[in-house]
């Protein structure tokens, strides 16, 4: 609580005080303030800092002038700063490439003084911002790397190699000030490093001896688990699979595979369609490698050839047949719903899901627990922590790799993997107000700086010329202008009690109320016919907060709506499609639990109906609620991700739904009493797992495009 | 419909229904928890709550439903409603427009059907005399012509919250003799039903 609301203040400072200097300062200075906001936040309440807001994390260690060499010219190398950042338990590694090449420090990198975004300095002759931004690491678990080789040549400078869990490496990170020593010893203090037997040179990070211990890191791992069967189809066609013998005899299949295995390799037996979507976090790096093969090659090669053991173990001598590269971004939501996670997943158990028989699910349970899997497994319901998918979340994007992503027009360059940068990691409190306006669609992905500055000079004036539309009614055309009197009026309801507790919309006269009230009337101006709807203010109110300037907000507003104007129609056809495909949902990947929701006659979902109309912006803390919804703003898994988010709190808590027999009145209660109480993190775990796992499948449970707003739509007697 | 309850006691599902910002999810919290806001947020969806009141021999459990009062979700409305022992209509005395849209309130729930429900009309914000723009007599008269039981509340001061609640409990056993599937006395003790044993009253 306390930590909660120190960092929220933190934030609040940000956004309200430091954005007036902001734009004057070195990004450096931003991030070093943002850093000690963070840190001081986490020191003032002790430990629950760690576990506490999901912006709290630390950097633990920084090295300059650490490169990369794409050739062996002296000028085409490419130097940067690496890091090692803690969030929560999990140790990240990333390294940044400088924005001017050859400058031995990142001060470089300067903002515009129009817009806060980075300007790219003079370049470095034949070296693009966009081929730098090609070796930036974003953002590396340590738990997905595999090994790191330290090599000391005689002449030139040290440098390591870093190698995934995967198999795939990255360049050779050379030290030019020296430190490989220095790196390993914080290395060690964050992870357990071993050197390896065979070369001393080797070190194998998190390599876990105990078998047991093995397979339970391993479960942490999507791949970790393979498909016993396909999806259970919706009942229907449940009811016959249960007579077929061979989907039944499927479940004696081990259901979890330690990535490990002496065998060596589990990956590369499973068919490609298992491994792509469920290799995700590599498909970045594999990209930008299918650039960069060489270094690929190069690493593997070395690595192979004086340390067999260890690459067998690791699968790497199976690289180069690896090296095709799946799509960029593939979207996963294309690919078989079979994937993996299904039997680890409560109520998924093969016995539970398809045969359903009793005596099946009993065979199961001690084979997983006898692999330490079943704990684990249990722990997606209720409050303890979720690690079906167990990938620990990135730390949100920050200034630098935000830079990584402009190229030197300040265009998005790959804006598939910006989305997918924000999926699971977010933003960084100083740096919504910036990335928010290209997830909402304000400002296009394609555009230069120089064409987002005229667009939002143009929009400036647009936005006046709307407000201008209602400010000059006069008292006298009011009086004869109902509808546009209730409608003032009941925007003036909400404003004064949207948000009252939070400092950004405290107090008497605050002008960001007055705000929050400008924009609505003017919103229901812009958009007639669906004029305002209660439930639109608590969707402002944090853009509002974000942008701290009243004509972004409102566009930023505006682009949000024409994603969700459909909740808000007056027939709820937006939300009878979305509960429906909630329920469609719940009935693929929870089938006793849709049978339960059957059986108590709560099938139309409307006790979620808070969660979806204003996407949980009631159920969780304001700072988690910005972080929840830059992820679902990031489309990146499911343009309604938000409904496997539903799924995967309704998962948490199946078990107590059905114990307790919650009925329809009971079950809204419980629901609307959990406003507060979801743990955020975990919960996107879950959804992403959730919505991976049901592939395809999820897909067709998905609502239809919303029709547009039209007539049928507009408001009744209420004006 | 109020039901017997274990212990002969009733169970009774409430609905509120009025515009937005009439205060409907203020009388609820000050009667269920003593509590009041200013800066209540609106209702999205419905809001479920209990709680029991004793009215001579017999105590009356609430299961309150409060709804969200903008006419865009009047389509939800018949959810909550539906089976409903009791209403409280409430207006804002302050504002015209919410008398206007109780009486249409009002009016949907006498084309129900229910001759039993208990329907209270409550003028609402009280404490706001100076802004009044309903007068009393008005809300009375609308009343007396509808036969509704017609109070004036505030839930910022408390004033005449519980009697609410209280005058309808009073009026419920008479209005509703509730459904006696074993042919049971109201009073006699603990041989009905209760609809969920987990949230039994008595
Ligand atoms: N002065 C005064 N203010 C009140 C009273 N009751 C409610 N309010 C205020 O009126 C506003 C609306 O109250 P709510 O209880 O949220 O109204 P509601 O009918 O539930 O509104 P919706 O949920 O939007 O349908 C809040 O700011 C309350 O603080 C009252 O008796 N006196
Ligand atoms: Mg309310």
């Amino acid at each position: 609580m306390c930590s909660a609301e120190l960092f929220l203040n933190a934030t609040c400072v940000a956004s309200s005080e430091e954005l007036k200097i902001y734009k004057k300062r070195s990004f450096e200075a931003q991030r070093q303030s943002t850093q000690h906001a963070a840190m001081a936040s986490a020191e003032s309440s002790g430990e629950q800092a760690s576990s506490g807001p999901t912006g709290t994390y630390e950097v633990v260690y920084i090295k300059d002038n650490v490169s990369v060499h794409p050739s062996p010219l002296a000028n085409e190398r490419i130097s940067g700063r690496l890091k090692l950042i803690k969030q929560g338990q999990s140790v990240f590694l990333t390294w940044i490439p400088y924005n001017q090449s050859g400058i031995a420090d990142d001060s470089g990198l300067i903002l515009s003084p129009s817009e806060g975004a980075p300007v790219t300095p003079p370049q470095a002759p034949g070296r693009k911002d966009k081929d730098r931004n090609l070796y930036t690491i974003r953002a590396v678990s340590l738990s997905e790397i595999r090994s790191i080789r330290r090599h000391t040549p005689t002449l030139g400078w040290n440098y390591i190699i870093v190698v995934l869990t995967t198999g795939l490496a990255f360049p050779p990170l050379y030290f030019h000030n020296g430190g490989v020593k220095e790196f390993l010893g914080v290395l060690k203090e964050h992870a357990l490093l071993v050197r390896s037997a065979e070369d001393a040179n080797v070190y194998l990070v998190n390599d876990i001896q105990d078998p047991l211990q093995r397979s339970l890191t391993s479960l942490d791992l999507p791949e970790a688990v393979t498909p016993v069967r396909e999806l259970e189809p919706l009942e229907e066609e449940r009811v016959s699979a249960q007579e077929g013998p061979d989907e039944g005899g499927s479940a004696l299949q081990p259901l979890v595979v330690s990535r490990r295995g002496p065998e060596g390799g589990v990956l590369d037996r499973l068919p490609q369609k298992h491994v792509d979507p469920l290799r995700d976090a590599s498909i970045h790096i594999l990209t930008q490698f299918s650039k960069v093969t060489r270094f690929v090659r190069d690493a593997t090669t070395q690595l192979s050839g004086q340390n067999d053991r260890p690459l067998a173990r690791s699968g790497m001598l199976g690289l180069p047949e690896r090296a095709p590269v799946p799509p960029p971004v593939a979207p996963a939501v294309q690919r078989q719903p079979s994937a993996g996670l299904g039997e680890a997943l409560p109520g998924r158990g093969a016995g539970d899901a398809g045969a359903g028989s009793r005596m099946e699910e009993d065979k199961d349970e001690p084979e997983l627990s006898s692999l330490g899997a079943f704990e684990l497994v249990d722990g997606l319901e209720e409050e303890s922590p979720a690690l079906v998918w167990g990938r620990p979340r990135p730390p949100p994007l920050g200034a630098e790799e935000w830079a990584t992503f402009l190229d030197s027009e300040g265009r998005v360059s790959d804006p598939a993997g910006l989305r997918k940068r924000v999926f699971h990691g977010g933003v960084e409190p100083d740096m919504r107000r910036e990335v928010w306006k290209f997830l909402l669609g304000y400002f296009p992905y394609e555009s230069t700086r120089a064409e987002r500055k005229a667009l939002q000079a143009n929009k400036a004036k647009e936005y006046e010329v709307l407000k201008g539309q209602w400010q000059s009614v006069s008292e006298d055309q009011a009086k004869k202008f109902a509808k546009f009197r209730e409608r003032k009026s009941r925007v003036d309801k909400d404003v004064v009690r949207t948000d009252r507790t939070l400092p950004f919309y405290a107090g008497d006269d605050n002008p960001n109320v007055e705000a929050l009230r400008s924009i609505l009337i003017t919103y229901s101006f812009y958009n007639f016919d669906l004029g305002y709807c209660q439930g639109m203010s608590d969707l402002l109110s944090p853009i509002l907060y974000v942008m701290d300037d009243e004509v972004d907000a409102f566009w930023c507003f505006a682009a949000l709506m024409e994603r969700m104007a459909s909740n808000f129609h007056r027939d709820q056809n937006g939300m009878h499609s979305q509960l429906l495909s909630l329920r469609k949902l719940v009935k693929l990947l929870d089938p006793p639990l849709d049978d339960y929701f059957r059986q108590v006659d709560c099938l139309n979902y409307f006790f979620c109906f808070r969660w979806i109309l204003i996407h949980f912006k009631r159920e969780f803390e304001y700072d988690n609620v910005l972080r929840l919804w830059e992820v679902l703003w990031s489309r990146y898994l499911s343009d309604h991700f938000h409904l496997y988010v539903c799924v995967a709190v309704l998962k948490r808590h199946r078990r107590k739904i059905m114990d307790e027999q919650m009925e329809f009145d009971t079950l809204l209660k419980f629901i609307n009493d959990l406003s507060g109480r979801i743990e955020l993190e975990g919960t996107l775990r879950d959804a992403e797992a959730l919505c991976r796992y049901a592939g395809d499948a999820g897909v067709a449970c998905m609502p239809p495009a919303p029709p547009p707003t039209d007539e049928t739509q507009i408001e009744g007697p209420e004006g | 419909m109020a039901t017997p309850g274990a212990g002969g006691n009733l169970q009774a599902k409430l609905v509120l229904l009025g515009d937005m910002g009439a205060g409907k999810s203020s009388l609820v919290l000050r009667f269920v928890k003593g509590q009041f806001f200013d800066y209540q947020e609106s209702t999205i969806g419905a809001a479920f709550l209990t709680q029991t009141v004793a009215v001579n021999d017999v105590t009356v459990k609430f299961e309150i439903w409060d709804t969200a009062g903008q006419e865009r979700y009047h389509s939800l409305a018949p959810m909550y409603y539906r089976g409903a022992a009791a209403a409280i209509v409430v207006y804002d005395i302050t504002n015209t427009e919410s008398f206007t849209r109780a009486k249409n309130w009002v009016r949907e729930l006498q084309r129900q059907g229910n001759p039993n429900l208990v329907i209270a009309l409550a003028g609402n914000k009280a404490d706001l005399a100076s802004k009044r723009k309903v007068e009393t007599e008005e809300g009375q008269s609308y009343a007396d012509e509808n036969g509704l039981f017609f109070i004036e509340t505030s839930a910022k001061s408390a004033q005449n919250v519980n009697e609410v609640f209280y005058e309808i409990a009073r009026k419920l056993p008479k209005a509703a003799p509730a459904p006696q599937p074993q042919g049971l006395n109201l009073n006699a003790q603990g041989r009905t039903q209760p609809k969920r044993s987990c949230c039994s009253t008595s």
